[in-house]
């Protein structure tokens, strides 16, 4: 590792998160072993439990319908795998996960960091930020936001839900939830 | 070389127990109707993710090699790909081009491969075997040679052919038995 890397990974220093660290243990329990997505900052915590762990494979992607196609890779491979991405990112690959995921009936989890909801800053993300759920329920998809639930029967009732169901599901985190 | 004969010679001279991943439009359509199989995945919409498919796949099986047959204009819908297999290195990963410089499956508009040395970009970004091939004894003497991986064939063939395919549609059966056949493979591998 060069001086440069060390420095991207400074920026975390000290900053654990345990939501994040209680999630990536349920995570393990629940068999996942494959992480692939596009880098959010509201999910760092998350994304780096997943780049520290050895029996995770990890690719971090250029784009968020290539980070699905990995995990269907992954799927068809008999791995397990977690997607992340930010709902900005949700939109560039919903095609993928309409016309890939859903009739190829692919129980894939989303983790999902949900911008543009009250107290946002920045306009971007105001137009996806109100269309983020309705994209969901429009696609007839499973997804939770987290509201400070109890994280783990939250995570563990979405895989459930979306075992059973067949289907991708989401779980959506705003700003703040790690903390 | 035309698309029937690129995907005859590819399908013939692959190994038995290679896992394909074919590319949206009529090249997975073809395949579906003249060379179906239960190692077979089809990408029917998500064009340009063939590859991704593959690399998630090849990742996952590392002893177990994976033929992606994609398009030209199907790469370029996803060219990043070719950067994370490069990065990634899957030495059991085979990604065939079939280049004829357009999107054949809409109404053969141009691509824009035309322009671009994608074998020469193939090699830049850490493809490890990188060849090009404009016939058919051409294309079967590059996969015959395929050793180690990442694997680049850029297959160079003529624009047109036969378009009535049927689709491919029972795709959770699809995802099944392409499952039942990878683990068979895995259990056998183990004896």
């Amino acid at each position: 590792m060069n001086q440069n890397d060390k420095g991207v990974f400074n920026a975390l220093a000290g900053d654990r998160s345990e939501k994040a660290d209680l999630l990536h243990g349920v995570f393990r329990k629940l068999g996942v072993n494959f992480a692939s997505g596009v880098p959010c900052g509201v999910l760092r915590h998350i994304i780096k439990n997943f780049e520290d762990d050895a029996a995770m494979l990890h690719v971090i992607a250029n784009r968020e319908s290539e980070a699905v196609g990995l995990a269907v890779g992954a799927y068809f491979g008999g791995k397990t795998p977690v997607i992340y991405m930010q709902n900005s990112g949700l939109f560039s690959a919903s095609n993928d996960i309409a016309s890939l995921l859903v009739p190829y009936r692919m129980p894939i989890f989303f983790v999902v960091s949900y911008r543009g909801c009250e107290g946002e800053d920045a306009v971007q993300h105001l137009t996806t930020g109100q269309a983020t759920e309705r994209l969901l329920e429009s696609f007839g998809l499973p997804f939770k936001v987290f509201e400070n639930q109890n994280l783990e029967n939250l995570t563990r009732s979405l895989f459930e839900t979306m075992r059973k169901a067949g289907l991708p599901t989401f779980l959506l985190l705003k700003r703040g939830w790690h903390r | 070389m035309n698309r029937q004969e690129a995907i005859e010679v590819i399908m013939t001279t692959i190994g038995a127990q290679d896992a394909v991943v074919s590319t949206t439009g009529l090249i997975s359509r073809e395949i579906f109707e003249k060379f179906d199989s239960e190692r077979n995945i089809y990408v029917p919409g998500s064009m340009g993710l063939a590859s991704s498919i593959g690399l998630g796949l090849a990742m996952a099986q590392p002893t177990k090699r994976v033929v992606v047959i994609d398009g030209d204009a199907s790469l370029l819908m996803n060219l990043g790909s070719a950067v994370t297999i490069g990065n990634k290195q899957p030495t059991n990963l085979l990604h065939i081009v079939l280049d004829n410089g357009a999107y054949a499956s809409c109404s053969e508009e141009r691509s824009m491969s035309n322009t671009a040395k994608l074998d020469v970009l193939a090699g830049e970004v850490g493809y490890q075997y990188v060849r090009t091939a404009d016939s058919q004894n051409g294309l079967k003497r590059a996969i015959m040679e395929f050793g180690q991986g990442p694997g680049f064939i850029l297959t160079k063939i003529e624009l047109g052919g036969r378009r009535d395919f049927r689709r491919p549609l029972e795709l959770a059966a699809i995802k099944s038995r392409f499952m039942l056949f990878f683990t068979r493979q895995t259990q056998g591998d183990q004896l």
